[in-house]
């Protein structure tokens, strides 16, 4: 028997019972659509990450004063470690050539008064390399000088939140606010920056120069992180080293000494990410597989249904000259039409849906070509490995018995 | 040469416990265009002799030729190949597939065959006409009467050309007058050469054959031609 009349009995059969055909199919279906959909938002969120972090500062190093312990996934400082100061930065632009721009930096959360109005912001202290390495552009207005650092002199640059949480509506440039009683006048406006990884509002700042907060607010001689720009991104590793060393010996830690201080390169965000969406990856091959074997079953199931419910066929089949192959292709087909059938539909309602998400629903989804092409192996592995089963026990009949079955 | 031979043929049935034997010994030798009827009360063994003749069951012990081929020792696929093209079944309870029409249920042995003919649709279309359903041909079984079906089913044993025709009960699910017209014609098909093997419990159908064996308890019990009454008509 040919191929074209097998597929055609298949065929046959399975459209003179099509909603049990479209119930097979569905298992399928619902699995491979899902899969596809959470591939595509896995594959958008890392995407979304991958470029927060590049965001962040492209080839930047952190240096954190003290132990940095991550919890929960995020890198969080631990103990108050005062011996990272300006002066480290200082050496650190000087000494290594790797380097190409370096801002001490020091932040406190306060309460800023512009007016009657009065709102917790973040007051970030540091010097005219910080906006550079952290991608922080000035909107309206100006920075400030290598002068105003001199002279800690009292100007600031405000954040869109911090305008908002402040000024409302209002122009804040020219405008004078109030850190701890100190008259500051916004000489300049950022760009929006959105949030960072871990997920802080990156707008809500008010930015000054960093004698000015050590002197006139903290009142303190060391800082808490140092942010380093590395010239290209294959020197990271090599100034991370360099780095090191330097800040050993500057802090003066002998060999059985922990380092008082960790840096975190833009590489290994991406590497902590990367692991994190590995995680993901995981799960959701997890998922898939178990709602991949839950259609299998049904396709199964309902592949049971039909030998035992068309045994007398198979008998008429058998008794006019069907060979027991001829009956297992014929059952082979129908699951693999299932199959393809549930896996079609799936993948057209998973790409439809993922670009629907993206179009409509504002969502970042990425639609990964290799899933689709998984999908559809894996319909087809489906539609043999659960059809075989009952097909083999479709053929193993014999027509007699089939015959006289009621 | 017999076109079917069967020598000390015996079947059974293992259960759990114990052994049901339902044929016991049987030799039976059948010529070409012979007209047979099988006759014996239910649960004689006289379905199951036919099923074994007509390779739809294997038998536990014996020899069985047919057409020249030792049919008891074959692969499946050449057993397959036999019932397509040596053997046609008529059914009592017609086993046409349902849904399916007059003229694709007739084709249906030829989807299987090793070369099927070209002028499939012709061919199918002819034996039904032969069998008076050329008005019937997209009619599924669903939409006939039995007579009409049992015709179906006749056509479909004709249309691969078989040498032998088993025939089990044909007449038990139809009324008297379609019961007539049914073994009208078969006794037509023999005349036109046709091997024809009736299984029956009456006696009246049995009558149409030209030998009757007769079975009990799994064993040949008579088996006696006709007078030659009729045999001038049919030469």
């Amino acid at each position: 028997m040919n191929l074209l009349s097998s597929l055609a009995i298949a065929v046959t059969a399975l459209l003179a019972h099509k909603t049990r055909t479209l119930l097979a199919s569905l298992g399928i279906l619902i699995g491979i659509a899902s899969v596809i959909v959470m591939v595509a938002i896995g594959k958008g969120s890392q995407q979304e990450v991958m470029d927060v972090i590049a965001g962040m500062g492209e080839n930047m190093i952190t240096i954190n004063a003290g132990e940095m312990k991550r919890r929960g996934g995020r890198l969080r400082l631990s103990g108050n470690v005062t011996t990272l100061s300006p002066r480290d930065a200082e050496r650190i632009a000087n000494e290594i050539e790797e380097v190409e721009l370096v801002a001490p930096f020091e932040e406190k959360r306060m309460n800023a008064k512009f007016g009657n109005n009065a709102a917790e912001t973040t007051i970030t202290g540091s010097t005219v390399d910080f906006p550079l390495i952290r991608g922080y552009r000035i909107e309206k207005g100006e920075m400030f000088s290598e002068r105003d650092l001199k002279t800690a002199s009292r100007v600031a640059i405000i954040g869109k939140t911090a305008i908002k949480n402040l000024f409302g509506e209002e122009d804040p440039i020219g405008q004078v606010v109030k850190v701890h009683f100190i008259p500051f006048k916004i000489i300049g406006v950022f760009e929006a920056k959105g949030v960072d990884t871990n997920g802080l509002d990156q707008d809500d700042l008010i930015f000054i120069p960093l004698p000015t907060l050590m002197r006139r607010i903290v009142n303190q001689t060391h800082v808490s992180r140092i942010f380093v720009k590395i010239s290209s991104r294959e020197n990271i590793s090599k100034a991370s080293e360099k780095i090191r060393e330097l800040l050993r010996e500057s802090h003066k830690l002998n060999d059985e000494r922990e380092d008082d201080f960790t840096l975190v390169s833009q590489l290994d965000l991406e590497e902590m990410k990367r692991e994190t969406s590995e995680l993901f990856t995981k799960l959701i091959v997890g998922v898939a597989a178990i709602s991949l074997l839950v259609g299998g079953i049904g396709i199964l199931a309902v592949m049971l249904i039909s030998v035992k419910e068309r045994t007398k066929e198979i008998g008429i089949r058998r008794a006019v000259g069907a060979t027991r192959s001829d009956i297992v292709r014929q059952f082979l087909y129908e699951s693999l039409i299932i199959g393809f059938l549930g896996g079609g539909i799936g993948i057209a309602f998973g790409v439809g849906l993922t670009l629907g998400l993206t179009h409509w629903g504002n969502w970042t989804l990425l639609l990964d070509q290799d899933s689709i092409w998984t999908a559809s192996w894996v319909c087809a592995v489906i539609g043999v490995v659960f059809g075989v089963f009952p097909a083999i026990k479709a053929s193993k009949l014999d027509p007699m018995e089939a015959l006289t079955i009621e | 040469m017999s076109l079917l031979e069967m020598n000390s043929i015996c079947k059974s049935y293992r259960n759990i416990d114990f052994e049901t034997q339902v044929l016991k010994d049987i030799t039976l030798h059948i010529n070409e265009g012979d007209y047979i009827s099988i006759i014996g009360p239910s649960g004689s063994g006289k379905s199951t002799l036919m099923a074994i003749a007509g390779c739809l069951s294997k038998p536990t012990s014996g020899e069985y030729i047919l057409d020249g081929e030792e049919v008891d020792k074959l692969s499946d696929r050449k057993l397959s190949r036999v019932r397509n093209e040596k053997i046609g079944f008529v059914f009592q309870a017609f086993h046409l597939l349902p849904g399916v029409t007059a003229l694709d249920n007739v084709t249906l042995p030829l989807v299987y065959s090793r070369n099927p003919p070209s002028d499939i649709k012709e061919r199918a279309r002819e034996v039904l006409a032969k069998v008076g359903l050329e008005h019937r041909l997209h009619h599924t079984p669903g939409q006939l009467s039995g007579g009409e079906q049992q015709r179906v089913t006749i056509a479909r044993s004709l249309i691969n050309n078989p040498p032998i025709i088993f025939a089990d009960e044909p007449t038990g699910n139809l009324d008297s007058k379609n019961g007539i017209e049914t073994m009208k014609t078969f006794d037509k098909l023999v005349k036109e050469g046709k091997t024809i093997v009736l299984i029956t419990h009456d006696s009246e159908v049995a009558e149409h054959a030209d030998r009757i064996i007769s079975i009990l308890d799994g064993e040949i019990a008579s088996d006696t031609k006709r007078q030659p009454s009729n045999l001038p008509e049919k030469l």
